[in-house]
């Protein structure tokens, strides 16, 4: 509304220039574009230069020669990658793995949101939303600590739990069809609680008058929440669906290296772990690049997709 | 900068120009002379210039080092290196650990100079150190026949050794056992006897603080598990570069670790128990027998003022059913660790005499045991640490912190630093393992030229994680060694073993000369 009220007077006078036209806007909004600019620089230093170094995926890179000196190898280092069982078995890993995590990871925040939003007791409801925020802010290192003690077979309390129960003890972290559910249950546990944030915000935006509207209307509170609450907070949710399915290549690589044991190699070897046994420890720089950047490249793909698709049937989408 | 002609040419100028004093004469210079220098390790990240070693050995030969390192803020010397080379400003020393790989690859690309000539000429003490070791001449050579870098070479011959509750055994009424059938008796006894009196079958009767120690139980069945210091390395056989899980042994050693996995010989939680499993068996009253380093070891029988009678005796490897004893891990005697002159260093004549002092016997002493006064003093001609130093805590840390025991400057080490301070029961330990010839020859590694590596590069990898992965299915049974292996060597083969194996055995011919 303010932007139009301020064009108007521009289209009023004669014709004005694109370049005049963004001038004027620059002159006038200069504080705010002042603030952006560090955000702006981070985004180049951080994320644009370094795409300059994308093109060791192509070279056989060296790190005294630099990049640039480096000779070109091709398509090379993507030949060797699709040529390795490994390698197909850690994409599919990643896939499986994170569509598993969006299925029954993706939710949970919301229902959490949904139910802090019920909860009247507002000392209960305090207490109950610290202690769920709390997992987010301890290290990986340390909750890969927690869970390997949880599922220890001697004195684990799982293992002591299905001991009790009369089972046998299970030695959970070396069986292949353990890992993704310890993983990705994991996962949920540590950040749910922080990612409800984002949409306890959401909820709070809701205007008080709909409800009201609806108490007048007799609506009773589950109602409320399927046609109210949840409609109005439905953009948040698909934007950062789009924004989850943007990142779904990217497995918290660093918990599955605490976590994982050749045992489980199988189903828990991912695309990052395979770049970093391969390319890091193995100083394959040129080869990890190379499968740094599929991984980009899928990931690009598929946000892409989630925005067309979003934009097509709920006319949600990032731009 | 990286106009190699142009900074040889210069070379060769300042060399003609520079006084230099006869060979093995100090100082080595008259006029103070200052190298830079990138010196990285995990326990120090940066080069001192208070280090008493380094005042001490300025002092003595006239060349002042000045820190130049790069990445100290990180103690990932790898990391640290890669932004040194990045910086394309290579200092006229660069010292760290895993240099070996780097200048082998970056030595022949002009980052590093070739040390031979200059060895030869103007280092008499480091010439007659490889002159009496080919073996370790031909380890530090790279592929193109050019030595780039003067190596850390560590001296003792154990490493790692078999450690038992002796007051169990005694308790239980058992002999040290000798053969493996003795230990699998043992371990069941441990696991059954309730050695540790508490009513609970809760003993762990083998249990490693490594799950690749569990592994080297193969070794008590004639396998092998690695040819070196380094777990899952290649080995030689009789000239032969093998790897120990493409073999025989191997298949039927994990046979029986799988049956002693499944009976609860083994720690059950031994791939997830991790590096505190022996501090925390031990002190629990738990662990009875492991596979782990003498003196660190050793040190746990301090337990004894607080379990009667805890007693942790190193013994004899046993005996396999060939009767072969192997201790499959000793101490390298070439580490891959150590430095290497950048390619615009100015003064390579006196740099490789600076090399070569700490070869010397003055520069050795000064290296492995500080400084005369300071850190020892010579008793009937030999340094000894005063008992201040000794009390001061661990003396190795102790001496990083005073400059001396870098891993990452090039010295031979001498074994009688460590010995000062080792306790009585790992000097035990040692003099037993010495009356038996339990060492085998160690793989010292292969220099690989570029063609070499490529193949090796790229199987290498997957080939070691497809071995590691059955090893551990095999062992925790969810897969059967002796249905699996045919299977497990055709696999192996179809991912490039021969090949790997075939660019290695050539590079080894030509470096050892077969």
């Amino acid at each position: 509304m303010s932007d139009a009220s301020h064009i108007k007077p521009a289209t009023k006078t004669a014709p004005i220039s694109r370049g005049a036209r963004i001038v004027d806007v620059l002159k006038r909004d200069w504080q705010l574009y002042v603030m952006l600019l560090p955000t702006i620089i981070w985004l180049l230093l951080f994320l644009y230069k370094p795409m300059y170094g994308l093109q060791i995926a192509f070279k056989d890179y060296s790190v005294f020669r630099g990049i640039a000196n480096s000779p070109w190898v091709g398509f090379e280092h993507f030949e060797t990658l699709f040529n390795n069982d490994q390698f197909i078995r850690a994409i599919r890993n990643t896939v499986v793995i994170s569509f598993w995590s969006l299925l029954i990871g993706f939710p949970v925040p919301i229902l959490l949101a949904l139910l802090f939003n019920e909860v009247l007791n507002q000392k209960f409801k305090k207490t109950t939303q610290t202690i769920v925020y709390l997992p987010h802010f301890i290290s990986s290192v340390i909750i890969a600590g927690i869970v390997i003690a949880a599922f220890a077979p001697s004195a684990g309390i799982v293992n002591t739990a299905i001991r009790a129960l009369g089972g046998d003890a299970i030695y959970f972290l070396t069986k292949p069809e353990w890992f993704r559910p310890i993983f990705i249950g994991t996962g949920i546990w540590q950040e749910a609680g922080f990612q409800s944030i984002v949409y306890l915000a959401a909820i709070a935006g809701v205007s008080p008058t709909l409800y009201e509207s609806a108490v007048v209307d007799g609506a009773s509170r589950w109602q409320m929440m399927w046609k109210i609450t949840i409609p109005s907070i439905l953009p948040t949710i698909i934007i950062m669906l789009i924004i989850r399915i943007g990142n779904i290549l990217e497995v918290s690589f660093e918990m599955i290296i605490l976590l994982y044991q050749p045992a489980t190699y199988e189903t828990a070897d991912v695309v990052n772990t395979f770049i970093y046994r391969q390319g890091l420890q193995g100083g394959q720089y040129d080869l990890a690049a190379a499968a740094g950047l599929f991984n980009a490249v899928m990931a690009f793909t598929l946000v892409m997709a989630a925005n067309a698709l979003s934009k097509r049937y709920s006319r949600t989408s990032l731009w | 900068m990286r106009n190699l002609t142009l900074s040889l040419a210069l070379l060769a100028g300042t060399a003609l120009s520079t006084p230099v004093f006869a060979d093995g004469h100090l100082p080595i210079v008259e006029e103070p002379l200052e190298l830079s220098i990138h010196l990285h390790f995990k326990r120090a990240t940066a080069y001192d210039e208070n280090w008493p070693v380094e005042q001490a050995a300025r002092e003595m030969t006239n060349i002042h080092l000045k820190n130049a390192t790069v990445g100290s803020n990180t103690d990932n010397s790898e990391e640290a290196f890669n932004l040194l080379l990045a910086s394309g400003d290579i200092p006229d020393i660069v010292g760290t650990t895993r240099i070996k790989e780097y200048v082998n690859q970056y030595g022949p690309e002009g980052a590093f100079q070739p040390l031979n000539d200059l060895i030869e000429e103007h280092a008499p003490n480091l010439k007659a150190f490889l002159d009496e070791r080919p073996e370790l001449r031909a380890a530090i050579t790279s592929a193109d026949g050019n030595i780039y870098y003067v190596p850390y070479f560590p001296d003792g011959k154990y490493g790692r050794a078999y450690f038992i509750r002796q007051d169990w055994l005694d308790k239980l009424g058992l002999e040290t056992p000798e053969t493996v059938a003795e230990v699998k008796t043992v371990l069941e006894a441990f696991r059954d006897g309730d050695p540790n009196g508490n009513g609970l079958k809760d003993e762990v009767p083998y249990f490693a603080r490594q799950w690749e120690e569990a592994v080297r139980l193969v070794t008590l069945f004639d396998g092998r598990t690695s040819g070196s210091d380094t777990y899952h390395d290649f080995m030689v056989d009789d000239g032969q570069i093998k790897h120990p899980y493409a073999t025989e042994g191997y298949r039927d050693g994990i046979k029986n670790l799988a049956e002693w996995y499944a009976e609860g010989l083994v720690d059950s939680e031994v791939f997830t128990r991790g590096s505190s499993a022996r501090d925390f068996l031990l002190s629990e009253n738990l662990g009875g027998m492991t596979h782990d380093w003498f003196a660190s070891t050793s040190g746990y029988n301090r337990l004894s003022s607080e379990i009667d009678g805890f007693a942790f005796k190193a013994f004899a490897p046993p005996a396999s059913p060939s009767g072969r004893r192997l201790a499959e891990h000793r101490r390298i005697p070439v580490k891959p660790d150590g430095w290497a002159m950048g390619f615009g260093n100015e003064h390579p004549i006196e740099t490789i005499k600076y090399f070569d002092f700490y070869f010397a016997e003055e520069g050795r002493r000064l290296a492995n045991f500080g400084v005369e006064g300071q850190q020892y003093e010579m008793v009937d001609g030999e340094p000894k640490f005063t008992q201040e130093f000794l009390d001061g805590g661990p003396v190795n840390a102790q001496l990083y912190q005073v400059g001396g025991q870098l891993v990452a400057r090039g010295f031979p080490q001498d074994y009688n630093y460590e010995i000062q301070w080792t306790n009585e029961i790992a000097l035990e330990g040692i003099a037993l393992y010495d009356q038996g010839d339990y060492l085998t020859d160690q793989f010292l590694g292969v220099s690989m030229n570029t063609d070499e590596q490529k193949t090796f590069d790229k199987s290498w990898s997957s080939i070691r994680t497809y071995m590691l992965e059955r090893q551990q299915a095999w062992i925790l049974g969810t897969g059967n060694v002796e249905a699996d292996w045919d299977d497990y060597m055709a696999t192996l083969e179809g991912m490039g073993l021969n090949d790997v194996l075939s660019v290695m055995q050539s590079a080894y011919v030509r470096q050892y000369g077969g």
